[in-house]
């Protein structure tokens, strides 16, 4: 397994203590212990950070993420979390800011929506570059134009391939466990990188759910405390982030690729002690629902996968083999998994709730990695795409049964129309 | 409960005698001879240019700092030709943050060294911690990100080196560049003799009248002592603090290299760049009044990068140099209001000047 090449470093790091809670946060926290609570996406990705006990929170206003904020300015406030709290002059400083943070040994928090993502662009591959494992709080949005509140994934899928771990929560409790699970798998030294916690602006950042309060005992036990193993600290000066030789670029680039490929089995190690903490196991990747016999399988991402559950019973309960795929992760991504998910499935669509001008499939983003994972498969199944819910536009059951329409003609043709069809503008 | 977080406290080095007052009568070489901290954290293993103004004013400010420190160093010359990757000259921690991301970084590393400390996560004292960002950094790309960290007040000192120019990408264009300066972006020609036709930006201004709780200083390599004692203040001073260093540049200026910091005097004493501390207790300005002052061709005539301004572009500065004069506090002596007549000027290259020192381009 690749790790950071510091000799010795391992051993001489300076300690780093476990972050005292305050008062108030000791008590609050022993109360919400074992309560279930109502909660959107946006409050829980906040009691996430609560319960992980971040050091340093860099914020800046952009709906619909906003509401994370607000509930950590308030936790604050009310003396329940003592962390820093950066009011940025933008997204930029704030990723920069958490940078600063995590470089020096504190667990930053962070996050944005729409364009605040890509506002920040230049960031995200010096964060992962540095092995620096901070995380992000995406409460995703249509970036600009049109002006849009609305969700769609392609503000964090721009910078997919920028080094960081990635991946879209359904439900508030999912995007808890998430925001808690993607700290473990980032913190650990085997990984160090930071985290993308993705969930859809709206239908799960603003939608109340039900969501688990585990104590803040279990917390610790399953999250340790953040232990940079190169902080910035004159206890043991080091540089970080010099010029290099073009000759020392490969090899570099070599261990950023390997690190991502290093942390699939940790994101499947952690998954698991996440159960056996607190009593939910997620799948580690995919999510394989109704597969057992399915023809045809629709692969989706994030809050519509909901919907895309309720329109597969309807069309079990009239025969119609058909199935759902959901992606825990988009970063790394599980080509493994995906294929061995979609083993025995003659057609498959890829639900595009995003925007990939001039791609391979003049559709969507994620079609050709799940198109290229399964180019591999010992019967390849065909592959579509469909673009659907844009600009923060549901999907309902209608369109679902649409996309498993135009599936099943591709079985019965034995091969797909086109790469890509746009849900709702075609017969 | 919270954990209280110590501070570091430097005393201030003795000035008497070889502040940056000293007259050349009562010897300048006073200047040279400080009592310099031994700890010299900005060590050999870099690669600047031979002069390089930058460099002095990296070791005397860690120096200043000593060894309990943390620096950020955004994208510039300094860290190009600073850091190389198995090899570092910083015997305490550093870190290159993206051009734009001097301010916010630091932020960041002070707002961490805070929580951690205050949460018992790190033993302490509060490291002095410092981001050297230069004059493209601090004063255009980066300046919202600076001055969004004296605004949030962190304890940390902002520090912008300033070589009037992007010199690391071969001599660019900055907000701080003179009027008249040549770079490869405001090249002079028939048709504009003059080749940068912008007033600088007065960045220290600017950020000393919008964070007026901050403390805001400037100063030059011309004068060690006062350059280490305002970093020492800056660091002491609980809060954001920005220092603003005059820091030549023998490549993109073309000076002979010896003269370093012999223009980190002549600067002052033109008029050009005049060195002050604006207290934020009192909210007062503190100016320095050199004992000299010179017309601005005995600094400009030093450069080759002014070496193809005209008359005007020399009466030009001259006028600026004495609304500067105004401005700290001093009286424009008859000889420098006269220079304010393009008449009274020949074209620079021919202009005498008190050094007896090759000039013109490529002097």
């Amino acid at each position: 397994m690749t790790t950071v090449h510091v000799d010795g470093a391992w051993s001489q790091r300076p300690a780093y203590g476990p972050g005292l809670r305050t008062p108030e946060g000791e008590r609050r926290l022993a109360e919400l212990a074992g309560t279930r609570k109502r909660l959107n996406g946006c409050a829980a990705a906040a009691y996430a950070a609560l319960y992980a006990n971040v050091d340093v929170i860099t914020a800046y206003a952009i709906r619909p993420y906003t509401a994370i904020m607000m509930n950590l300015a308030q936790f604050i406030a009310d003396g329940i979390l003592d962390a820093e709290y950066i009011h940025a002059d933008g997204e930029h400083t704030q990723l920069s800011a958490a940078f600063g943070a995590g470089s020096c040994g504190a667990r930053a928090f962070t996050g944005s929506s729409g364009v605040g993502v890509t506002y920040a662009y230049e960031m995200y591959s010096i964060i992962s570059g540095a092995r620096i494992p901070i995380q992000m709080s995406i409460a995703d949005r249509t970036l600009d134009p049109p002006g849009d509140f609305g969700s769609e994934h392609t503000d964090a899928l721009c910078t997919r391939d920028m080094g960081w771990l990635m991946g879209w929560a359904a439900t508030p409790q999912e995007e808890f466990d998430k925001s808690l699970i993607a700290y473990a798998i980032g913190e650990d030294p085997r990984v160090l990188l930071p985290q993308m916690v993705v969930q859809d602006g709206y239908f799960v950042s603003h939608i109340s759910g039900e969501v688990d309060m585990p104590s803040a005992a279990q917390v610790d036990s399953y999250l340790p405390p953040y232990r940079l193993p190169f902080p910035l600290d004159p206890r043991q000066p080091l540089s970080h982030g010099p010029q290099i030789h073009p000759s020392q670029g490969p090899p570099l680039q070599l261990e950023r690729a390997r690190a991502m490929e290093d942390a699939i089995p940790v994101i499947r190690e952690k998954t698991d002690e996440f159960a056996q903490v607190f009593g939910r196991q997620y799948p580690h990747f995919v999510e394989e629902y109704m597969l057992e016999d399915a023809e045809i399988a629709i692969v989706i991402s994030g809050g519509h996968s909901v919907t895309c559950r309720a329109a597969v019973n309807r069309m079990r309960e009239r025969g119609v083999k058909v199935g759902m795929v959901r992606l825990l992760w988009i970063r790394p991504f599980p080509s493994g998994d995906l294929r061995a998910a979609l083993r025995g499935v003659k057609a498959v669509g890829v639900v595009e709730t995003n925007l990939g001008l001039g791609g391979s499939t003049y559709g969507g983003i994620l079609a050709p990695d799940v198109t290229t994972a399964l180019y591999h498969a010992e019967n390849r199944p065909h592959v579509t795409s469909f673009m659907a819910g844009l600009g923060g536009e549901t999907v309902p059951t209608a369109e679902f049964e649409w996309m498993a329409g135009k599936l099943t003609q591709a079985v019965e043709r034995g091969g797909v129309e086109k790469p890509a069809h746009w849900v709702g503008f075609e017969e | 409960m919270a954990i209280e977080v110590t501070r570091q406290f430097l005393p201030l080095l003795e000035e008497e005698g070889r502040g940056a007052a000293t007259d050349d009568d009562a010897g300048r070489d006073l200047h040279y001879l400080p009592d310099m901290p031994d700890e010299d954290p900005y060590q050999a293993g870099h690669r600047t240019c031979a002069g390089c103004g930058p460099a002095i004013e990296y070791r005397w400010v860690l120096k200043a700092a000593g060894q309990d420190t943390v620096v950020a160093g955004p994208t510039g010359c300094m860290y190009v030709a600073n850091s190389t990757y198995l090899c570092t000259p910083y015997t305490v921690p550093w870190a290159h943050t993206p051009i734009a991301s001097g301010g916010s970084f630091t932020s960041g590393m002070a707002a961490g060294y805070e929580a951690m400390i205050r949460k018992g996560r790190h033993p302490g004292p509060y490291p002095n911690i410092i981001v050297m960002a230069g004059d493209g950094s601090a004063a255009d790309i980066g300046l919202g990100s600076i001055s969004g960290a004296l605004y949030r007040n962190h304890d940390a000192l902002f520090i912008c080196y300033d070589n009037e120019c992007y010199a690391n990408t071969g001599i660019q264009v900055s907000p701080t560049t003179p009027y008249a300066g040549l770079t490869t972006f405001t090249p002079f020609g028939k048709a504009n003799p003059a080749g940068k036709v912008l007033p600088p930006k007065n960045l220290a201004k600017m950020m000393a009248e919008g964070h007026p709780h901050c403390y805001v200083a400037t100063t030059t390599v011309g004068y060690p002592v006062d350059l280490m004692n305002k970093t020492r203040k800056g660091l002491n001073l609980r809060g954001a603090a920005f220092m603003h260093c005059y820091t030549p540049c023998q490549k993109g200026w073309v000076y002979q290299t010896s003269m370093t910091v012999e223009l980190g005097r002549r600067v002052v004493e033109a008029g050009l760049f005049p060195v002050w501390e604006y207290d934020p207790e009192n909210r007062e300005y503190h100016y320095f009044h050199p004992p000299v002052q010179r017309p601005v061709t005995d600094y400009l005539a030093m450069q080759g990068r002014f070496g193809h301004m005209l008359p005007e572009h020399v009466a030009a500065t001259q006028v600026a140099a004495n609304r500067n004069w105004q401005d700290i506090g001093m009286d424009v002596p008859a000889e420098l209001r006269e220079g304010e007549d393009p008449d009274k000027h020949a074209r620079l290259k021919d202009e005498t000047y008190s050094m007896p020192l090759n000039r013109g381009v490529g002097a």
